[in-house]
């Protein structure tokens, strides 16, 4: 362990239990130093209910549910993450080099998760806040049950995208498999445009050359006996 | 849960293969540790089989006879060795695998064939996968690919017979892992049991094998077989195959069960959590987890791979 003011605390996840690795670093955090993990190995847990600012960095993947709860730390990690990224997120950031599991970013009520490769099923489901940017290629049913935020797909899209969302918006760069239920397409207004240009640029993406916005048809909001049929079909 | 995990040299017909297996299936064990196994595979061969049986409760002279004389005109035995109720015969086999299967296993005794392969090794047994070293020795199996499962039991016995990996009953050098239920086993059970497969488990994973060796008989290819088993099967699957000359995956339409991949230019390494490939391999190649309604297949260097090797279905 380094302990000089201006050096982050080293941590080596090699010799540690995960419990013992989030105590240091949260402690760490607390006393107002930055961290940097070795050999994280795709450990489970890693990270969890941060609760102060500070940088704590993953040298290479983690397991589920990294950077859970998170409310004020930014997370680097250099690998791919596993299911259940930075679920219930609710301040900071996190930043994941690699891929991510199913249900990135899920529930979470604000900050911002960046994946520079691929997100695998259900990213951002019941998202309630914040901002998850996929540089990548997003799966199956992205956005399910979606109630406030920001997702951004620069690849592709899988089936049943935004299927059932109440509010927020996505947006897809790529293709799109098809949309789920109760998902329109728009055209992104100009203020759109320029809180993406600000994201892409902050974190070092280069913009799709056109983007779809997507949102709820709000069909869905309030049960009208007359769309019976799209309720037995949403259901 | 359950931990499923498969391994496939891109560089040569003879890695540590065993060791590699046993790695990544210690890095899953708390997945499940109710059985273990492996299924290794050879590239290379003499043209001898190799077939475990197990044959519970007889002593080892009176169970080594009676198969003997079960494989007269079928088969010549050219080797015994004995793991507790498992007997591992090297045969040269004179008649297709199926054949022989049906002979040993007599109706009525509780004989069951656990794989023949000219390829294949398949070891399991009850307990975690740090037992299978012990056991059988796997640290020092060596070929071009492998898979191996991990169990946490949830709806049927903890015994040998309920243990992965499945040989597909009958057909020489086919194995499956899963991780997942197989929600209409029943009905798919009845209806191989009407074309007289004999199952040897209440394991809903059992099934796998037996749909993917019938969908080869129909003539498709492993490729098809894979395709067409996501919409076959329904519930929650994530499970591999393998055959000589392949290794793959399929993964049901919701993704409902985990399921990674790491490829570099030394090897291909599948497991339902990243944990087992950096427990392993290290640090090598990214991780990346498909979305669902999924397959894929590899094949080893050297093996004569269709025009379409690897695809997604649409």
């Amino acid at each position: 362990m380094s302990t000089s003011p201006t050096a982050p605390v080293e941590l080596d996840a090699a010799t540690l239990s995960v419990r013992h690795l989030n105590r240091a670093t949260r402690d760490a955090l607390t006393a107002g130093s930055d961290v940097l993990v070795r050999n994280s190995g795709a450990r489970h847990n890693l990270g969890v209910a941060l609760l102060h600012p500070g940088r704590v960095t993953f040298d290479s993947s983690v397991g589920y549910y990294s950077a859970g709860m998170n409310d004020g730390a930014t997370v680097e990690i250099g690998g791919s993450a596993g299911w259940g990224l930075a679920e219930g997120m609710l301040a900071g950031t996190v930043v994941v080099r690699g891929n991510a599991g199913n249900g990135a970013a899920a529930s979470i009520r604000g900050g911002t998760v960046v994946v520079h490769g691929d997100c695998a099923a259900r990213a951002g489901v019941a998202m309630k806040g914040g901002l998850l940017l996929i540089q990548g290629d997003a799966g199956y049913m992205t956005a399910f049950m979606m109630q406030k935020g920001v997702i951004v797909i620069c690849g592709n899209a899988g089936d049943a995208l935004a299927d059932s969302m109440y509010e927020g918006v996505v947006f897809v760069g790529g293709e799109i498999a098809s949309l789920g239920n109760d998902a329109v397409i728009e055209e992104p207004t100009a203020p759109d445009q320029s809180t993406l240009a600000a994201a892409f640029a902050q974190y070092g993406i280069t913009p799709p050359a056109r983007l779809r916005k997507i949102v709820a048809g709000r069909r869905l909001w309030n049960f009208e006996h007359a769309e019976l049929e799209t309720w037995r079909h949403a259901l | 849960m359950c931990g499923i995990a498969g391994y496939l040299s891109r560089t040569g017909a003879d890695e540590p293969i065993g060791r590699v297996l046993l790695d990544m299936l210690t890095g899953l064990a708390r997945r499940g540790p109710d059985s273990a196994g492996v299924a290794c595979f050879r590239p290379h061969t003499d043209g001898t089989s190799v077939a475990w049986v197990r044959v519970p409760g007889a002593d080892g002279t009176g169970a080594e006879a009676a198969l003997r004389s079960r494989l007269a005109g079928l088969a010549e035995v050219r080797d015994v060795q004995r793991h507790g109720d498992l007997l591992r015969l090297q045969l040269w086999l004179d008649a297709p695998a199926g054949a022989v299967t049906r002979a040993l296993e007599h109706p009525g005794d509780d004989v069951e064939v656990v794989s023949i392969g000219e390829h294949l090794e398949l070891v399991k047994q009850v307990g975690a996968p740090a037992g299978l070293d012990a056991t059988f020795g796997i640290a020092a199996m060596r070929g071009s690919h492998a898979i191996g499962h991990t169990r946490l039991s949830t709806e049927s016995r903890v015994d040998l017979s309920h243990s992965q990996p499945f040989w597909a009953h009958g057909v020489a050098d086919l194995a499956t892992v899963h991780n997942g239920h197989i929600t209409n086993y029943d009905r798919l059970r009845r209806l191989y049991e009407q074309k007289g497969v004999r199952f040897f488990s209440e394991n809903d994973s059992e099934v796998i094998g037996v749909y993917l060796a019938d969908q080869l008989e129909r003539g498709r290819t492993l490729e098809q077989a894979l395709a067409n088993s996501l919409d076959d099967f329904d519930g929650s699957f994530t499970y591999l195959v393998a055959t000589p000359d392949a290794i793959g995956y399929a993964r049901d339409p919701f993704a409902l069960k985990p399921l990674v991949t790491v490829e570099t230019d030394a090897y291909v390494a599948i497991a339902n959590e990243e944990i087992a490939i950096r427990h392993a391999l290290g640090t090598d190649g990214v991780a990346h987890e498909p979305s669902g309604h999924v397959y894929r297949l590899w094949y080893r260097a050297g093996a004569a791979a269709p025009a379409t090797a690897a695809s997604a279905a649409a």
